[in-house]
């Protein structure tokens, strides 16, 4: 059963890169910059945080800025997948009540649309660190596994706020505060070694710590990340997914009838 | 499931929790337990049924009676709570139409969108790009924004995508209602071919004349079960007659009619009945049972209205009697008077030639109000003949003259007598 729904999903891939390419390529219509804010935008936050944390609030930090830059852009990758996600099945009423498609292809094209706008930031992460501090051309290709690793994460915790918003529409809202408190426990803004020593195996457990670290490993101290940790990353990431599968799919049978 | 089963349907059974006052956040929840009241309303009881391969099926009933929960059930947009649908092939419901269309981008993005929705893969996509623009007549405006579109255009576009999915079974939920009168034809003409190549067909309509045109077989559902199943001419009546019934019993009871001994060929609540229907040859004779193909043929209707009708609306249709449906009109009676009907009168068409190959014709008459009820529907009222000298197959003949022309071949037209000029033979 679950071997066809996949077997599914993937003849429907053609919907899934035509969602995807709507929904960012519709993002910035209308607009006068249009798709070029895709760009613009992270300039201009890097823009704000330069300005905040070198003169008002000065960190410790070397080149903060750009230590916050790096971890920035894949959190909110997260954030958007998680509190974003909430709704993406909600927003498509109409054709879920309408038209047989998989319902997974919802929370896979809003993961997707994210991951593709990620990896356009990444231009800008590129130019700015590549200006900065240099890029290590061989810790780069590391990269690509820490970003499947997000990916998959995300489209596990999509799959869950997904199904479970539909029947209890509170989920967006608690949602919003507790991918707050997420970003404030995991080590965005500041360095994962200042957390007290007797709460770090508790800290470790947040599978955003690995992968931020692994980021920042690349692209902040130019060196491989380490690979224990990102196999521990990926383990909670497979696990988020599975459960997130094996609950979307119960939970998409009555989505027609619940919304 | 057997081989030549497309759609099988097996104790079917749906209810929905209908909530009296329904909240889905927390709240609400909590605190508001005991308005969470609800019933469990059974829109579908243990229906059953097969479809076959190609055969074309039709779903009628009244609001609210589960046909469109039946089909989307079958379309798997809904799960049933018990029971199993099987289905052969891809499934392709025309319910909704242009989902996924975003008004900034042009028609031809949309396709792909839309299209993509319905399964289709890139490749799948451009074989029938042309098809589908050529379809939906949107010409040069296919590279327009949609957002650009008037409405007809826009569902002209939805349709052209839906109707060129090819799938294997195809379920219509009254969409018939697009568009001009021209574009529907289009559609319906689109259904039929797409009938003749093999596709299994479900329609869910309230426009039982559609059904006819197209289906072997009507499904009326009526609360939640099957009540009659069988040629559309069989269901249809019956149907007709319930809905007239259950109008007569309920809001604004009209003064009952004396209901009359009933022939088995005639329903109908009987504010108006057909006392009469003769044919008249050329010469003003009756017919007996012969008409000469090619001849001219008068049809006299009497009526006695027994109250004055709402724009009824007298309509005949000439039916082959192994079924095939050769002709059927309809005529607005209060625009042809120029006043309210009522009383008795005749009704008169004349047919200037009638060219109805050789067989044995039935005519059915009925006279229907405005909301398509039947006041009087009277099958098989009378039965005629065709006969002709000629053996042509067919169902009508189709006035025509021939004309040949023949380029002089030196060798050959010196041989033979013929010498070139076009030779004209006119149909007798």
């Amino acid at each position: 059963m679950h071997m066809d729904r996949l077997r599914e999903i993937y003849n429907y891939r053609e919907m899934i890169y035509m969602m995807v390419r709507r929904d960012l390529r519709g993002r910035y219509k209308g607009s006068v910059l249009g798709f070029f804010w895709t760009f613009l935008n992270p300039l201009l936050q890097l823009g704000v945080y330069t300005i905040v944390f070198s003169i008002i609030l000065r960190s410790d930090i070397e080149k903060y800025y750009l230590y916050l830059f790096i971890a920035l852009i894949p959190w909110l990758f997260m954030a958007n997948s998680v509190q974003g996600g909430a709704t993406c099945v909600l927003a498509q009423k109409s054709m879920v009540t309408k038209i047989y498609f998989p319902r997974q292809v919802l929370p896979i094209t809003h993961v997707t649309t994210g991951f593709v706008n990620m990896l356009l930031c990444f231009v800008v992460v590129f130019l700015v660190a590549g200006f900065s501090v240099g890029l290590n051309i061989m810790a780069l290709p590391y990269l690509i596994p820490t970003m499947v690793i997000e990916y998959i994460l995300a489209l596990g915790l999509c799959f869950i706020a997904a199904a479970v918003t539909v029947y209890f529409r509170d989920m967006e809202h608690i949602l919003g505060i507790a991918v707050m408190a997420w970003q404030f426990l995991s080590p965005i803004m500041y360095p994962p070694d200042i957390v007290p020593e007797r709460l770090q195996p508790i800290f470790n457990l947040n599978p955003m710590t690995p992968i931020t670290s692994a980021y920042r490993s690349v692209l902040y101290y130019k060196r491989p990340p380490d690979l224990t940790t990102m196999l521990a990353a990926l383990a909670m990431g497979l696990v988020f997914l599975v459960f997130g599968w094996f609950l979307f799919e119960k939970m998409q049978r009555h989505f027609a009838e619940e919304l | 499931m057997e081989n030549n089963i497309a759609i099988s349907c097996r104790n079917l059974t749906k209810d929905f929790k209908v909530y009296f006052d329904k909240g889905s956040s927390l709240k609400e929840k909590i605190l508001f337990r005991n308005r969470r009241r609800y019933e469990d309303r059974i829109v579908l009881d243990d229906v059953s049924f097969d479809v076959k391969k190609g055969e074309a099926i039709g779903i009628i009933g009244e609001n609210g009676c589960g046909k469109s929960t039946l089909l989307k059930l079958l379309s798997r947009i809904l799960y049933p709570d018990n029971g199993t649908v099987e289905i052969e092939g891809r499934v392709s419901a025309l319910i909704e139409l242009g989902a996924g269309f975003h008004p900034d981008m042009s028609g031809r993005e949309n396709i792909y969108t839309n299209a993509s929705i319905f399964g289709l893969k890139k490749e799948e996509i451009d074989d029938r790009l042309q098809a589908i623009i050529d379809f939906s007549e949107l010409g040069d405006y296919i590279d327009n924004p949609v957002r650009t579109y008037s409405s007809g255009m826009y569902m002209r576009l939805a349709f052209a995508v839906a109707i060129n999915v090819d799938a294997d079974v195809l379920l219509v939920d009254e969409i018939l209602a697009v568009g001009d009168a021209a574009f529907q034809a289009k559609c319906f003409n689109r259904l039929r071919e797409i009938k003749a190549a093999g596709t299994t067909i479900v329609i869910v309509s309230h426009s039982l004349g559609q059904i006819e045109q197209i289906c072997e077989r009507s499904l009326w559902i009526c609360d939640g079960k099957i009540r009659a199943e069988g040629s559309p001419r069989e269901v249809h009546p019956a149907y007709l007659d319930f809905m007239n019934r259950r109008n007569e019993h309920e809001p604004a009871p009209e003064p009952p009619v004396e209901e009359e001994e009933q022939p088995k060929n005639r329903w109908g609540n009987g504010n108006v009945r057909i006392s009469a229907l003769r044919l008249f040859t050329d010469g003003g004779e009756e017919v007996v049972e012969n008409v000469q193909l090619g001849t001219s043929l008068r049809v006299e209707m009497e009526y006695a209205c027994k109250r004055p009708l709402k724009k009824p609306q007298l309509n005949i249709s000439f039916y082959r009697t192994d079924g095939v449906l050769c002709y059927a009109t309809g005529l607005m009676v209060e625009d042809e008077l120029g006043t309210a009907m009522t009383g008795q009168g005749t009704v008169t068409m004349e047919i200037g030639r009638i060219l109805l190959l050789p067989a044995q014709y039935s005519i059915d008459v009925s006279i229907t109000g405005e909301d398509g009820f039947a006041y009087d529907d009277w099958h098989d009222a009378r039965r005629f003949v065709m006969c002709c000298p000629q053996v042509e197959p067919g169902i009508v003949r189709l006035e025509h003259t021939w004309e040949c022309t023949q380029a002089p071949d030196a060798k050959e037209t010196n041989a033979t007598e013929g010498d070139g000029e076009p030779c004209r033979k006119k149909n007798p």
